[in-house]
């Protein structure tokens, strides 16, 4: 199930990339999801494999919890690769709420994702756990 | 200001050549289902440097084909594709039709355009398959774009270049070697790089990340990520690159190898590579507005390798010392590499100059070069010789310096001639490199599971016999494969695994190296090829052969024990062949077998035809030198050992056999010291196939390295007699062939 809804938004972004309508086009799903899941209780775990071919999945589950009011917990400590495209995702998450005065906090550590974000110049904006 | 490019071709064709070659070596290591990564980038340099060159240069059926290649090859280096055997089968035929295609605009001969059209059809079919697989939104669109600017190509340069020195500038490095940045590698340098990849950086397999984390390799890198372009998150689009960098690097790096950090971003990115201190060199100076500029300074070397018909890419000093491990296939990639695709507008502007691989650190010089400082080289050994023995005659304490500094002479030169020596040796493995191909081919071909291993690839040896042992070596192969190793179901009966082993093995012994084919199939059947000799008449019935005499019948012209002759091999060619190239390279070859268990051939050769051992022996006032490899040993012979035979001379007894006697002042005319033969020495030498002779001289002088100097070219061919040689008293000194001399003996014999 959840493979499917994956190869749905991965299409959806296929077919209109050229002109980036699926960002627009898509979010109304998104955001009826995320809305649903703004109750949600617990740390957010971010998966081993961390790349461009997850980073839509990761966008659409962080983009649930990205106005959540409480501090919103993320648990790396499982995150064994890691990207620039999902970096990014996650810099602009923690940007956002920053900028809204929410919290982001970290759970675990991951070289992977530590010697990213040093590399990426985006360790004062993560602000990880020594 | 025009550019003839056709003055560029040869060395384009020949690096491309080489570059397939490594291409194809590389697919061949590419592992289905988990591919290397770094085998994969290899093989995609090797396309993209094509499809550059081969635009550049109006080639555009080259270039286009090349370019579906190049999709290809990166969807599989993004992962998107999976190295299948159907995909590997598919990228060795493109590899077939790249060469052909080369080959034929090489020889200004038509393409076979039918060909080439249904695999370019075949590649963008299981592109186009592979999409219908979700990910990679966009690397579909942005192909398709790109492919009809890719063959677009001298006029699409023309119009696009902002003048035509750019235009001229952007052929140049067709040919340049990588010489010119790096120089500027020792010192330490700060760089400062913009780097702003454009957003659909990922979906073409690119990371940033991991660039930034080579280049934190290269030096101390403090990193300034730019997150204003960065959208809202909920107007982010996942799989585009929206972050931009500002990235300041110390440590002893050259513009180049920067470069080449981003050199899969190309196109992809716009690069700005700024030297901030201490001296701002013309390399860096020239830095602003486009990068077409930008690209300008490493390309205003003058074409160094000017188009030469055979070039050897020699390493310089600062590679030579490590065993070029790595450097075989990667340097030949990279060597090959130019040629940036300055094609269509969008690949001016963006750009990297070419990949001048900082690790190659080598030239290409052409091999007449070096042989005429070969050449001077010999010859400087023959005056350093000859002043030795002068100062021998000399006395007086200046002699005494003299004679000092005439031996460190004598060490440098020595040093010197095998450094050059050295320069024109190349590592065997650019001939084990076509083997792999051919085995899996065969392999297919006849329904055989075979696993080729090869060793020492790296061991050197001079381009020249290098050249030669080529063909002995897949006659070889072929052998093993059709007829050594069995077929899967034979094997499993015979309890061995299904898969068989062919062996490459190269390796230094002494100062010959020593090649060996071995493989674990059935060995040879003595028996049937006994018969097959008796029945051909070839060996009396009654005779009784050692094993060698029995391995060697299958060096016979003609023999064959295969009943039928298959496309492979069996036809009994073959193996003549392979002992007449080795015997004239100098070496020996040597077959060893057990019944079941396999066979192995063993080559020996000499590292280089320009020297020679010798053994230096005098008859009469005459100096000859017998190559050390023919001598099996010299012998005082006792009167009671020799005997005469009718119709054959003279002849000594050698351990059970009668060899016969030459006496070498008669074969060459001179008055000898002595026509007794127990007063002079006999050295024995043996020729093809283990006929062996006695020489017979008035007395042995010494073992000493000699430089060939070819009779033909200077004189004429004598029978007997494969060169002369300068000794150290300004005398020449003929050099004895001995297969030849035995030749001569029986025909002469025979008459």
């Amino acid at each position: 199930m959840k493979k499917r809804k994956k190869t749905a938004i991965a299409g959806t972004a296929r077919s209109g990339h050229a002109a980036r309508r699926p960002a627009n086009g898509r979010p109304p799903a998104a955001t009826a999801r995320s809305r649903a899941a703004t109750g949600r209780e617990g740390p957010f775990t971010l998966g081993g494999e961390c790349t461009v071919s997850e980073a839509a999945e990761l966008k659409s589950r962080l983009g649930r919890l990205i106005r959540v009011r409480r501090p919103v917990t993320l648990d790396i400590g499982g995150v064994e690769r890691i990207d620039t495209a999902a970096m990014q995702i996650i810099a602009a998450f923690v940007r956002d709420r920053a900028t809204q005065g929410l919290v982001v906090q970290w759970q675990g550590s991951s070289g992977a994702l530590s010697s990213a974000a040093r590399l990426l110049g985006l360790a004062p904006l993560l602000k990880l756990p020594a | 200001m025009t550019i003839d490019l056709a003055q560029f071709h040869d060395a384009f064709f020949e690096e491309s050549f080489e570059a397939i070659d490594s291409m194809e070596a590389a697919l061949l290591k590419l592992d289905v289902g988990a591919p290397d990564k770094e085998l994969i980038n290899t093989i995609f340099r090797v396309a993209h440097s094509i499809k550059g060159g081969s635009a550049t240069f109006g080639f555009s059926e080259i270039a286009s084909f090349t370019h579906s290649l190049e999709t290809m090859l990166d969807e599989l280096r993004s992962g998107t594709m999976q190295v299948s055997p159907a995909i590997s089968d598919l990228l060795l035929k493109s590899v077939d039709v790249m060469r052909a295609m080369l080959r034929a605009v090489q020889l200004k001969q038509p393409i076979d355009a039918q060909k080439v059209s249904d695999l370019q059809f075949d590649l963008e079919l299981m592109i186009a398959q592979k999409k219908t697989v979700p990910q990679k939104p966009d690397s579909a669109p942005p192909a398709a774009a790109a492919a009809p600017a890719a063959p677009a190509a001298p006029a699409a340069v023309a119009s696009n270049a902002p003048a035509t020195g750019t235009q001229a500038r952007a052929a140049v490095p067709a040919v340049q070697p990588a010489g010119g940045n790096a120089e500027s590698a020792a010192e330490l340098v700060h760089w400062r790089i913009a780097f702003r990849p454009y957003p659909e950086l990922f979906a073409r397999g690119n990371d940033p990340l991991r660039m930034l984390r080579e280049l934190a390799r290269l030096g101390e890198l403090q990193v300034q990520a730019d997150l204003e372009p960065l959208p809202a998150f909920a107007a982010l689009e996942p799989q585009s690159c929206y972050l931009a960098w500002s990235l300041e690097l110390h440590g002893a790096v050259s513009e180049s190898a920067i470069r080449q950090v981003f050199e899969w971003a190309e196109g992809d990115c716009d690069l700005q590579v700024d030297r901030l201190q201490p001296v701002l060199s013309a390399t860096t100076a020239s830095q602003p507005s486009s990068n077409a500029d930008a690209q300008a300074p490493t390309m205003t070397a003058p074409p160094a390798a000017a188009p030469s018909a055979s070039v050897i890419t020699l390493p310089t000093a600062a590679t030579a010392s490590t065993p070029n491990v790595s450097g075989a296939v990667p340097a030949a990639a990279a060597s090959a590499a130019p040629a940036p695709s300055a094609v269509s507008k969008d690949e001016v502007r963006t750009e990297l100059p070419m990949p001048t691989a900082p690790d190659s650190g080598s030239i290409r010089v052409s091999v007449e070069k070096i042989d005429e400082l070969m050449n001077t080289v010999g010859e400087l050994v023959i005056t350093q010789a000859m002043l030795s023995q002068l100062s021998t005659g000399l006395e007086g304490t200046v002699a005494e310096k003299l004679r000092g500094g005439l031996a460190q002479l004598e060490r440098n030169m020595r040093e010197l001639q095998e450094s050059v020596m050295r320069v024109r040796m190349l590592p065997i493995n650019t001939v084990f490199s076509r083997f792999p191909r051919m085995v899996r081919d065969l392999a297919q071909r006849l329904g055989k599971q075979i696993e080729l291993k090869m060793t020492g690839e790296q061991t050197e040896l001079d381009k020249t016999v290098l050249e030669k042992i080529g063909d002995p070596l897949v006659h070889l192969i072929r052998n093993s494969i059709d007829h050594g190793i069995e077929s899967p179901a034979a094997r499993a009966a015979a309890g061995k695994p299904p898969a068989g082993t062919v062996h490459l093995d190269a390796c230094h012994r002494g100062g010959n190296i020593a090649v060996e084919v071995s493989d674990d199939g059935g060995g040879l059947d003595k028996d049937r090829i006994l018969a097959k000799a008796r029945d051909r008449g070839l060996v009396g019935p009654e005779d009784v052969l050692s094993d060698e005499q029995v391995y060697d019948l299958i060096f016979m012209p003609g023999f064959s024990t295969v009943d039928k002759t298959t496309d492979v091999s069996g036809r009994g060619v073959g193996m003549d062949v392979v002992r007449r190239n080795v015997k004239e390279l100098g070496g020996k070859i040597e077959l060893r077998s057990q019944r079941g268990k396999g066979s192995k051939c063993i080559i020996t050769l000499p590292l280089t035809l320009a020297i020679v051992d010798g053994q230096s022996v005098a008859v009469g006032s005459e100096t000859y030198i017998v190559p050390l490899v023919s001598i099996v040993e010299s012998m005082q012979l006792r009167s009671s050992s020799i005997s005469r035979l009718s119709g054959q001379g003279e002849v000594f007894s050698f351990r059970g056999y009668y060899l016969p006697i030459v006496r070498l002042y008669e074969v060459f005319g001179v008055e000898p010291r002595t026509r007794a033969l127990d007063e002079g020495l006999v050295v024995v030498a043996e020729g093809e196939g283990h006929q062996r002779i006695g020489l017979f001289v008035d007395d042995l002088l010494g073992q000493q390295q000699v430089v060939i100097k070819s009779l033909e070219t200077n004189y004429g061919h004598i029978e007997g007699v494969s060169g002369a040689t300068i000794l150290g008293d300004g005398s020449v000194a003929l050099i004895l062939d001995v297969p030849g001399l035995i030749r001569a003996l029986s025909t002469r014999a025979a008459a």
